[in-house]
């Protein structure tokens, strides 16, 4: 008995860190932001200003929020059918073939190509692409952005969902199956609310790395602080100008890009908690 | 448990390599000189044996380093202005090691140079001059046949010392930006796209036909890119070389060396060079530093000022700094103390 | 089996629904959808992976592992003469596998026992904060963890930019990845499996070490896969908290270099753009052996 107390105060010691290290990390960031927050209060949030010049500083966070909430969302969209549909191909459809092995190595391969990578490809080649086919005049944009990104969350999206898809009890399908119900009968009424707690928090956790992707977002979004009016407007987002200008900042931009910073901490804590409850309503 | 004894030994013995390696140098800050720094740097520690480390995080987080102490010195190309010195928690003193400049970059098909002047230039920057056709081109480029392409700027997204460099020059010459937009590592641009880094302006600028906009001489330099000649101060459209760029450091220079470069009075001066400093604190015994890493760093700052290093700058597209400067930064190292006394001969 | 039951009870009745061709027509037409959403995602892995591999082949010879990157009048040489970029990313190579593996030490065991904590301890409160703290930490941008590890260690634990700062980074960002796919994993375990062990009389502690864990291992192995792959490519924190270097460095409180480091080095250099296709091969390349690997441990556990 000595050993599971044991055992279970280690967990709970592990789970300590946890808080220390996001304790620590929202400290430090309400550390930093304090003269921003102090110079501009609550219209920090959403004055649309962004200017550096000396004299007459002012920093707004609205355009940079809207940018980040418009590039993850449409990259969480057009993510979510193309990693679904390759969940079912390797842990269901062609579970244990080669086949099924070939394709979920290939997009867990796409993990690991590294964001500066994804950001000058798409500079190079998708941003030309979209010049070609007339979407956009200089192929800088949400849509752009939120296509890399899509690109890039689409491995998270879908490892999670295979191993809690492919660990579902063959009982059950075979009951399923053994009352007359179609592949996709068993997929829809079986497989999915068994596993839609991993494939749920693969989304989440997909959802969360598109909030925070810099490099690529920056490359591609245009870089213009206005708020954007369509699909192909050019915006910034609070990663990327965190990014852009933390090098290079001092004083009260710097504080600002920290507050910034703590913004998007907060943002996702909120996300993530509305995700969750509208998923608890429907379960 | 195993797993964390194990990782206890491994700190152990990783600390114990620790200790016994040879002290090394470090430096942080700006990007503009990083491949000349890391090549310079490299010969060093060839001739010399010490090893020295640069980042190329960016003026800010590199004078950031030095504040908190992390690094041995910083690098910038923007120097710290008073108040900012009144910051710093000791007096810093500024090295420069050498020049560069800001060119203006285009995208014309079939065109090979144009000339601006700087009402021109900022006309455009500003969005008020639209079209490549416009009038007030014509009128300085009499032999040239624009198109009528419509005109995008591009400017750097990222907080720069180049975009500093730059504006620095435009507020100089134009009472119109400096109300409007100023001098900065940032600034909020009136039109166009941002790109990050000076590959993502030339590539930018390089894929889309019409653009202009503005990239660090080095890399100009390297890739030959088409670039524009300026009027200087002194009414000559100058293009930028090595030449022309060291030109703008031969005036009058302060003591500390403190200075702006931009617009510069001299004949031929390209108008929008400039320097860039190493820095370090003037009283190195600070955190636990030992005498002999403050020697250690200013024989480096010492050599990067001597004719191997100054020569490296010229062949990798760096203007090497004018004699006047030279001795003058040599000066401010002897001033640099160790517990009071001067560290240097 | 009641739940089955219930489901296709409530459906509403439609030709669609009720007749057998209907229902085979929906059947196979989602196949073909499903195929065909598979295929775009993994061409778009050939598109870009195919689009390194055309830049960067050429670059990868028996230097490029073993020498450091040339200076940037060799590169500009090389260039102008129609050669081959000289050196190689021997220090970035050494400095990534040293940081990675250091920060797989931290975090793996801790993002494992907290994945166990989460999952023995669903119904708590405790635990339900936890989590979502974890899928949270998820989201912060890389820089901004940069920024946090070097407040804490570049300036008050090894007074300097260091490997070490590194991979604390790059631990932080692992940790997330493997609490959850370790709690996840742990859940699809049948709970016969648990009840047998204790209806065995195995004590609780051997019960979560002996049965549950290994019964996870794919899942386990997945996620910290994952992590990997992720912390390989990182950039931002690691110019914050490593900074680079020119040599090899096995000094743990000295800076270090990393391949993604060195790419934004070659990236920012106008004579050494060339070289970031060949140095992402090389990260390309080492996520596929792990990849590999794991799938062969996976197999060799035949579960």
């Amino acid at each position: 008995m000595n050993s599971d107390k044991i055992l279970k105060y280690v967990l709970f010691a592990a789970s300590l860190l946890i808080l220390l290290i996001s304790g620590a990390m929202v400290l430090s960031l309400v550390q930093g932001s304090m003269p921003s927050f102090h110079q501009f209060g609550w219209k920090f949030l959403v004055s649309d200003k962004w200017d550096p010049t000396t004299g007459r500083e002012q920093y707004g966070a609205l355009l940079f929020v809207a940018g980040t909430l418009f590039t993850s969302i449409l990259a969480l969209l057009i993510a979510i059918p193309m990693a679904f549909s390759t969940s079912l191909f390797v842990a269901e459809y062609f579970r244990n073939t080669w086949m099924a092995s070939v394709v979920s190595t290939l997009v867990d391969l796409l993990a690991g190509i590294p964001s500066i990578i994804y950001g000058l490809w798409g500079f190079y080649v998708l941003r030309t692409f979209i010049v070609d086919i007339g979407l956009s005049a200089q192929g800088y944009g949400i849509f752009t952005s939120g296509l890399i990104l899509a690109i890039m969350i689409i491995p998270y999206a879908t490892s999670l969902s295979n191993t809690t898809i492919m660990m579902v009890p063959n009982e059950l399908k075979e009951a399923a199956y053994s009352l007359g119900a179609t592949r996709l009968e068993v997929i829809w009424n079986v497989i999915i609310p068994n596993a839609r707690s991993g494939i749920t928090a693969s989304y989440i956790l997909a959802f969360g790395r598109a909030l925070g992707e810099t490099l690529a977002v920056t490359m591609l979004i245009g870089n213009s602080n206005k708020m954007p009016t369509g699909l192909f407007s050019t915006g910034n987002s609070m990663a990327s100008v965190i990014a852009n200008q933390f090098g290079e900042a001092s004083g009260l931009q710097l504080s600002s890009l920290i507050e910034i910073g703590l913004l998007l901490f907060v943002i996702t804590t909120v996300i993530n908690a509305v995700g969750k409850y509208i998923i608890k309503k429907f379960a | 448990m195993k797993k964390n004894s194990l990782f206890l030994a491994l700190v152990l013995v990783l600390s114990a390599i620790g200790t016994s390696a040879k002290a090394q140098l470090s430096g942080a800050g700006a990007t503009f000189p990083l491949p000349f720094y890391n090549m310079a740097f490299e010969q060093y520690t060839k001739t010399t044996g010490e090893k020295v480390t640069y980042g190329g995080v960016g003026s800010g987080a590199g004078i950031k380093s030095l504040t908190d102490k992390v690094v041995d010195f910083g690098a910038s190309d923007a120097f710290l202005s008073d108040k900012e010195l009144k910051a710093m928690p000791g007096d810093v003193v500024h090295i420069p090691t050498c020049s560069g400049a800001v060119v203006v970059a285009f995208n014309l098909p079939g065109i090979e140079t144009i000339r601006l002047t700087p009402e021109v230039l900022v006309d455009i920057l500003m969005g008020k001059i639209k079209n490549w056709n416009d009038a007030s081109l014509k009128k300085i480029n009499q032999s040239v046949n624009f198109p009528n392409l419509a005109i995008t700027v591009v400017y750097r997204s990222d907080g720069s010392g180049t975009t500093n460099m730059f504006t620095d020059y435009l507020t100089k010459v134009s009472k119109v930006w400096a109300d409007k937009l100023g001098t900065g590592k940032t600034v909020n641009w009136l039109t166009g796209i941002g790109a990050k880094g000076n590959p993502g302006v030339a590539g930018t600028i390089s894929q889309t036909k019409g653009a202009i906009g503005y990239v660090g001489s080095e890399y100009s330099f390297a890739q030959k890119i088409p670039t524009a000649y300026l009027m200087n101060k002194a009414g000559k459209f100058i293009k930028p070389s090595l030449a022309t760029v060291s030109a703008a450091g031969k005036g009058a220079i302060p003591a500390d060396t403190r200075v702006m470069l931009t617009n510069s009075s001299a004949a031929i001066a390209y108008p929008i060079s400039g320097f860039t400093w190493l820095l370090i604190y003037k009283e190195q015994n600070y955190n636990n530093r030992t005498l002999a890493q403050a020697t250690a760093t200013l024989k480096l700052m010492d050599w990067m000022l001597d004719k191997q290093a100054q020569s490296i700058a010229g062949t990798v597209n760096y203007a090497p700094l004018p004699e006047a400067v030279v001795t003058k930064a040599k000066a401010i190292l002897r001033t640099v103390t160790y517990n009071g006394k001067t560290i240097l001969k | 089996m009641n739940e089955i039951n219930l489901l296709l009870e409530n459906k509403r009745s439609s030709i669609i629904t009720d007749t057998f061709k209907g229902r085979k027509i929906k059947d196979n037409l989602f196949l073909s959808i499903v195929i065909l959403f598979s295929l775009i995602t993994i061409s778009m892995v050939f598109l870009i992976i195919g689009t390194m591999v055309f830049k960067g082949f050429h670059q990868i010879n028996f230097a490029f592992f073993t020498q450091t990157p040339p200076n940037t009048f060799e590169a500009m040489m090389a260039k102008s003469s129609g050669k081959l970029i000289p050196g190689g990313i021997i220090n970035g190579i050494t400095g990534s596998l040293y940081m990675v593996a250091l920060a797989s030490i931290l975090a793996i065991p801790f993002g494992v026992l907290i994945g166990i904590y989460l999952y023995e301890n669903t119904k708590k409160r405790y635990a339900s904060i936890i989590r979502d703290i974890t899928d949270v930490l998820q989201g912060v941008p890389s820089i901004v963890i940069g920024l946090i590890v070097y407040l804490w260690v570049v300036v008050n634990v090894t007074k300097g930019y260091s490997a070490f700062a590194g991979s604390v980074a790059l631990s932080i960002m692992m940790l997330p990845l493997i609490v959850r796919s370790t709690e996840e994993s742990l859940k699809m375990i049948p709970d016969s499996l648990k009840e047998a062990a204790i209806a065995l009389g195995t004590p609780y502690y051997k019960v979560v070490l002996r049965v549950l864990v290994p019964t996870s291992f794919t899942g386990l192995m997945t996620g910290i896969l994952l992590a990997i792959s992720r912390i390989l490519g990182e950039t931002a924190p690691l110019m914050l908290t490593a900074l680079g270097n020119p040599a090899i460095n096995w000094n743990v409180v000295k800076p270090s270099s990393a391949v993604p480091l060195l790419i934004w080095q070659f990236y920012n250099d106008p004579n050494m753009v060339d070289l970031i296709w060949s140095s992402t091969l090389f990260l390309m390349g080492f996520v596929l052996i792990l990849n590999l690997l794991a799938k062969w441990i996976a197999a060799s556990r035949k579960f």
